[in-house]
């Protein structure tokens, strides 16, 4: 009886709640059934007892599972290997005529001497673009994480900050900072010749701006974060990031438009203006990842 | 030139299995730099250069820079001050 008499109002109950915001026919807002509070909590012993159980059996089983799936990723690993053709045999499938005419024609075509940068910047322009656009991104993600500003900095935690700072110069390293002096005018002529003559010689935008990078980083850990400031502050940071991807898109833009299918490539510096883009964009990641990792901060 | 790459093949195996058992995270940090190194190394001997700089510059260079970043904010580094 009660059951009947039920269910067209639940149904009805059920088609305003689908309605949504509608009122329903009597006026009372449908939430849903409140069941009682459970309030089962078993004593601490019985707790403790039960997570030990868990945790035996969790151990005793981790090592076969670990093992079992070590040893098939492995044979599976090995097999795919096993049966890939042999390294350095003429007739692999990957001495096609695709991989044919980048060794020919890639320099008359791209004007770039080194087959891989031709093949990096060039060819496969649009794939490194996407790649750029991850690292950009990949920085901005970081950046939303750790950056520390205003917000979410408590008086105290700056407090701390700053007794780190003046602590950290009061027993800088010599050893640090009298190699950091020899070295760091070779890492960023290295850098920056790998960057320019990617053309020519092994290196580019990839190589060059992590040399770049990691000479940044040294710079940055061996002369402390006030020397850097006046280097690089964050409005110049964000600055020099977004010109390089910006510089990239633009470029690659117009090389598609007038390079790409078969028509003359006219602009003869293409290459390497778009390396040194992509060098900007690794280089700022690369010092980015470090700089927010250690201080919060560009 | 093949006596060097076997070295170098054997040093990688080594390097590969000895980084996880390490007891300590140092350790196996620098194992991992060891890695990173000797395949540059190898690289270089497979005549691809470019990969060489890139996996100096990226394997043995920044990405154990940020490992050892990750080790001292966890205070994991021996003689770095506990708060």
């Amino acid at each position: 009886m009660s059951k009947k008499e039920e269910q067209p109002d639940r149904l009805r109950q059920f088609i305003s709640w689908v309605d949504g915001d509608r009122e329903p026919k009597d006026r009372t807002l449908f939430v849903m059934e409140q069941r009682p509070h459970r309030d089962f909590r078993p004593s601490e012993e019985e707790f403790e007892r039960r997570e030990k159980d868990r945790l035996r059996k969790f151990f005793n089983w981790y090592p076969i599972a670990a093992a079992v799936i070590c040893v098939a990723l492995g044979i599976i690993l090995f097999t795919t290997v096993m049966n890939m053709p042999g390294f350095g045999q003429e007739d692999n499938p990957i001495n096609n005529e695709v991989a044919e005419r980048y060794l020919k024609r890639s320099e008359e075509e791209t004007g770039s001497e080194n087959v891989v940068t031709a093949m990096i910047i060039g060819y496969r322009g649009f794939d490194t673009l996407g790649e750029s656009c991850v690292l950009f991104l990949a920085v901005s993600a970081v950046m939303i994480l750790l950056l520390r500003d205003r917000k979410n900095t408590s008086e105290h935690e700056l407090q701390q900050m700053e007794r780190e700072e003046t602590a950290a110069q009061g027993r800088s390293d010599l050893i640090l900072k009298q190699v950091a002096w020899v070295l760091l005018p070779f890492i960023f002529l290295f850098a920056i010749y790998v960057l320019l003559n990617g053309e020519t010689s092994p290196g580019g935008g990839f190589s060059g701006g992590t040399i770049l990078g990691a000479g940044l980083i040294l710079f940055s850990a061996a002369f402390g974060h006030g020397h850097m400031r006046v280097l690089m502050n964050q409005r110049r940071y964000s600055a020099v990031r977004t010109f390089g991807l910006l510089l990239y898109a633009v470029l690659y833009g117009v090389y598609i438009f007038i390079g790409a299918n078969g028509l003359p490539n006219y602009l003869t510096g293409m290459i390497l203006l778009i390396d040194l883009a992509v060098g900007l964009v690794v280089a700022c990641t690369v010092y980015g990842f470090y700089a927010l990792f250690s201080r919060g901060e560009i | 030139m093949i006596v060097l790459e076997y070295i170098l093949l054997v040093g990688v195996i080594v390097c590969a299995i000895a980084a996880p058992l390490c007891k300590r995270l140092l350790a196996s940090v620098i194992v991992y730099m060891a890695l990173s190194l000797m395949m540059a190394v190898l690289w270089s001997l497979l005549q691809s250069p470019d990969l060489a700089i890139t996996e100096a510059a990226v394997g043995a260079g920044v990405t154990s820079i940020l490992f050892f970043l990750t080790l001292k904010k966890i205070h994991a580094l021996k003689g770095t001050r506990d708060e």
